[in-house]
């Protein structure tokens, strides 16, 4: 099996393979961890050269489509109809992402991902502002923080799938989900609508603003770089997965446990069709069986997913390091959990978003993913106009 | 040769002998198969592989399915492809001109007899023994606006977003590279420097030539296949300089450091796009050969003989 | 560059310096005369050279405290081990031997069909050896980059994806023309006499290969072992591609890897850029004397 590297899932994630081990050792498995952007080239190497893992860690959406229409990994619609309660364990919305052609490809897992606006309190207290509503107040609190020597916003522009969280947000505010669902549907023009040029224009009225902290654009999301700098006091705010919570209560230095970490939903646009309860984000992880694994192989990964991945223990483990399981019925847990605030509120997110649309560059296929991040990258540095940007992008529906 | 024999048996031995030698210099030619298999598998196929795969649809998961000349026609139309071509090319140049002086200037430098400069010589050398990846990940961590140089330095003018602005990582990419190779090309220009006979300068000196005049009337042209060899493995090389730059910028910051060979890489292995790629890969080969043609025409007709010759 | 004038003090004093072993060729008495803008260029060049490396060694002597908090340049204050042992920990030397296996399983193929090729170039003749050279030369031009897709594509149906051996075929492969190139020049180099007289003690060409232009072409063996060495060595793009597994990789890609998890701890990446880097430093600091005696010796024939 092949999984991120990075914490805390790394941790959780060995200890649920290392249980499971113990307990059916006819069936270990075996983990590689890898950095996440080198993971997202080098599975698709594995899976062309035919040694990919057994169980093959992934997003679903567009990536996954690209697997299945290539036979290279197992379909398991028959399999979960087989095991009802495994599949009724799971949030049924995490299904979707792992659908393709009506088929199921993949098992949901992990947690929900959406993104959320993070701020640091201590810093908003001193400046005595209050997090942004709407996108006057993102503006104005621009200026405050600027004026403090704070940047107002953390980013790892580097990793551009962190600047593409801007957008995602930004697009389904101001436009509602339909533009992007066209945009995925590949209808013609569709990323010629006006509420994409809009999203660009505020993205590069952010930018030109000094929005971001100097230097974005060579800050990795993958060194956690960006996250250290909410932490440590040089950033006032960011937008991130929920992910980070518990990567930034591990790395904090006591952060988050000091309740310094404030969290809000992404804030409203003025004029905008988008229901401000949407989501956006990871509805899951997902995980996969490699149709070219021994059917040994393949036996004991079904029984890896069945017995070994969402036990008790993960599930504590998630919910521990401020992740929102995708496990129906956990509510009473959260509400123990010292980090209930947090869990409550992308529960809540998770649960009663009107839409939740899936990050655009897993949604999308690869080849327009990787058109996507690269005209995002240029959209950030204003080396494209919004127009340009909607151009470019348009030149790739249907790839 | 003997001279105690008369003319005619003289002849016939003669004739004997060069058919023997012919004889002996064809049978060379079974030295080269073992070379000519490793280049010709390993080289030569997947050039031709290449070839092949830009006029097909792969997205290195999948099977393999033929695309016509779909693929170049959209990476020809893509401006994506000149800006790589441009900057590899705009790389290629300014690190030449970069490049060549300091090396031609250190190597001359080192030939030279002072102890010390024997023991500069051993520290120029450091940088070629780091690989690039090590290279690339120092000087990022050098560079660093906030813990690297700058403020060790205390130079503010440092402290700039150096991997974050398109025109600065891009002088930067060319500065690291100099960093790196400068040291082997002054090693070539200085086993050439040293390769000069030292009759030539005596006479110059006689003649009352200056320094400078001895520079450029005996140095400079004696060097001059050195150059053509450092230049070459320089302009070459250049087409190639994958792994300092994917590991430094990852061709960023947006497209502005994203050169040919690493456009081909990222449309290939990140964009699932294999065709497409190769079409680069093509072009990539195409302007190798081209400059390579361009260099050996450069190099002169006399590029058999040895250029002791005529001493 | 400004004119510097000959003084007699100088002169003598070149006389009196011994120099680099085996002579210096051409320049000894020339060179005293560049005396200042040169040894300005050459320390103001050694700066530029030297300061990278400092601060690469003393910043991987400090704690990831220690680094965000002092002077970048100042010696650490408290200096420790601690980074190379969890760099050392992370499976470097597991690294340094595959680096090293796919080194020598590269260089010394190379070096030897190449050698074997440039003795027959330069003393043979024939249309098919004139072929084999054009080959090889248009080979030069050809960037390994450019065909990896279908080397991708060869070792997966050769069965050696993820595999050291996967690593060095192509490497051979694409250090031979200028192997042959710089060899053939030297072969050339050497005169026809002692060919010639080699043929008259009755020695086959096999023998005066080996025998003859073998060590004569030394310095440039040398040179070649060297840079296609450094070149594998260095590999980033085949390894990239063709290999997988943690226990396979070679020493950059375990130093991008590296760098990727541990991004943060500026220090310890440091430590492992040292680390990867202390072997070749030791071979190099070993075999300089080497290197320069075969480089020089070639050239007081």
């Amino acid at each position: 099996m092949w999984y991120l590297s990075g914490e805390p899932n790394q941790t959780t994630m060995q200890k649920a393979v290392d249980a499971f081990n113990s307990a059916n050792s006819a069936d270990k498995i075996n983990v590689t961890y890898f950095q996440n952007d080198a993971y997202k080239t080098k599975i698709k190497t594995a899976i062309g050269a035919n040694q990919a893992p057994t169980i093959i860690y992934g997003w679903g959406g567009g990536g996954l489509k690209t697997y299945a229409e290539a036979n290279q990994v197992e379909d398991l619609t028959s399999w979960l109809e087989q095991n009802q309660d495994l599949k009724k364990k799971f949030f049924p919305s995490s299904f979707g992402a792992a659908t393709i052609n009506g088929k199921i490809y993949a098992l949901p897992n992990q947690y929900v991902a959406p993104i959320v606006l993070f701020y640091n309190k201590e810093l908003f207290q001193k400046a005595g502002v209050q997090p942004p509503k709407s996108w006057e107040d993102i503006m104005s609190l621009v200026k405050t923080f600027n004026g403090m020597g704070v940047a107002p916003f953390s980013l790892g522009g580097q990793s551009r799938w962190t600047s593409m969280m801007w957008l995602e947000y930004l697009l389904d505010r101001i436009g509602g989900p339909e533009v992007f669902k066209a945009i995925f549907e590949g209808k013609p023009n569709a990323w010629m609508d006006p509420a994409v040029i809009e999203t660009g224009t505020k993205v590069q009225e952010l930018v030109s603003a000094d929005g971001f902290i100097k230097g974005f654009s060579s800050i990795t999301a993958d060194s956690q770089a960006d996250q250290a700098l909410l932490f440590s006091g040089k950033a006032a705010m960011m937008l991130h997965g929920s992910w980070t919570y518990g990567a930034m209560k591990k790395a904090g230095q006591n952060f988050v446990q000091n309740g310094k970490l404030g969290f809000v939903p992404f804030p409203t646009i003025a004029g905008g069709k988008g229901d401000p309860k949407n989501g956006v984000g990871n509805p899951a992880a997902y995980m996969s069986i490699s149709s070219k694994a021994s059917d040994k192989e393949k036996e004991s990964a079904k029984k890896f997913f069945k017995d070994g991945i969402l036990t008790e223990t993960v599930i504590d483990a998630y919910i521990n390091s401020g992740s929102v399981p995708i496990v129906n019925g956990i509510e009473d847990k959260l509400n123990t959990s010292e980090d209930r605030e947090f869990l409550n509120f992308v529960y809540d997110m998770a649960k009663n978003a009107p839409n939740f649309q899936q990050s655009w560059d897993q949604a999308l296929s690869p080849t327009a993913a990787e058109a996507l991040l690269n005209n995002i990258d240029q959209l950030f540095l204003k080396s494209i106009t919004p127009q340009q940007f909607a151009e470019n992008m348009n030149g790739t529906l249907g790839k | 040769m003997s001279n105690a024999i008369s003319t005619a048996p003289r002849a016939t031995a003669r004739i004997k002998e060069s058919r023997q030698t012919e004889q002996r210099k064809a049978a060379l030619a079974w030295l080269t198969l073992p070379a000519l298999f490793f280049f010709l598998v390993f080289a030569v196929i997947p050039l031709a592989g290449v070839l092949i795969l830009s006029f097909t649809s792969w997205d290195g998961i999948g099977a393999i399915g033929a695309a016509g000349l779909d693929n170049w026609f959209s990476v020809l139309a893509d401006p994506g492809l000149y800006n790589a071509l441009g900057l590899t090319f705009l790389i290629m140049i300014v690190s030449w001109l970069v490049q060549t002086p300091i090396s031609l200037l250190l190597g001359v430098f080192t030939a030279g007899s002072q102890r010390y400069r024997a023991a500069l010589a051993v520290l120029y050398f450091l940088p070629l023994l780091l690989s690039s990846a090590a290279v690339a990940i120092a000087f990022k961590a050098l560079l660093d606006p906030n813990f690297g140089l700058a403020t060790g330095l205390g130079l503010p003018f440092l402290a700039q977003d150096w991997l974050g602005v398109p025109h600065l990582a891009l002088g930067l990419v060319i500065f690291v590279i100099a960093w790196q190779f400068v040291p082997f090309h002054t090693l070539i220009y200085q086993g050439g420097v040293r390769q000069i006979p030292k009759s030539l300068y005596e006479a110059a000196q006689i003649d009352g030539a200056g320094t400078i005049k001895q520079f450029f009337h005996i140095t400079l042209p004696q060097l001059k296949y050195t150059i053509i060899t450092s230049s070459t493995l320089m302009v070459v090389g250049s087409l190639t300089y994958f792994d300092l730059i994917f590991v430094l910028t990852g061709g960023g910051p947006g497209n502005s450091t994203r050169i040919l060979a690493l456009d081909m890489y990222l449309r290939g292995f990140r964009a699932n796009l294999m065709g497409p790629a190769s079409v680069i890969a093509v072009i990539l080969v195409i302007i190798g050969l081209a400059l390579a043609l361009f260099l050996q025409r450069l190099g002169g007709k006399d590029k058999q003989g040895s250029q002791l010759e005529g001493l | 560059m400004s004119t510097v004038l000959k003084s007699n003090t100088q002169e003598a004093r070149t006389g009196t310096i011994g120099g680099p072993p085996a002579a210096t060729g051409g320049l000894g008495s020339r060179l005293k005369r560049l005396n200042i803008p040169g040894g300005l260029g050459g320390w103001i060049w050694l700066a530029i050279i030297i300061l990278p490396v400092y601060y690469v060694v003393i910043t991987s002597l400090k704690t990831q405290a220690g680094y965000f908090g002092q002077n970048p340049l100042a010696l650490p204050a408290s200096p420790t081990l601690e980074n190379y042992q969890m760099v050392l920990e992370a499976d470097f030397a597991t690294y340094f031997m595959n680096s090293a296996i796919v080194t020598l399983g590269s260089v010394i193929p190379t070096v030897l069909v190449s050698f074997m090729a440039s003795f027959a170039i330069v003393r043979g003749s024939g249309r098919f050896l004139k072929l084999v050279n054009g080959v090889f030369l248009m080979g030069l031009a050809i960037p390994l980059q450019a065909t990896i897709i279908p080397i991708y594509l060869m070792i997966i149906r050769l069965n050696l994806y993820d595999s050291l051996l996967a690593l060095m075929l192509p490497s051979i492969a694409f250090a031979i023309p200028l192997t042959v190139l710089i060899l053939s020049n030297f072969i050339r180099d050497v005169p026809n006499e002692l060919f010639e007289s080699m043929r008259l003690d009755g020695c086959s060409e096999w023998q005066t290969m080996w025998r003859l232009a073998l060590p004569l072409t030394r310095p440039a063996i040398v040179t070649v072992a060297i840079y296609n060495g450094l070149h594998v060595w260095n590999g980033f793009l085949l390894p990239l591609v063709l290999t997988q597994s943690p226990g396979l990789r070679v020493l950059p890609l375990g130093l991008w890897t590296f760098q990727g998890e541990f991004s943060v701890n500026i220090p310890a990446v440091l430590a492992s850029v040292v680390l990867s880097t202390l072997p070749i430093l030791v071979l190099y600091v070993i075999g300089r004397r080497q290197l320069l005696a075969g480089l020089t010796a070639g050239f007081s024939k």
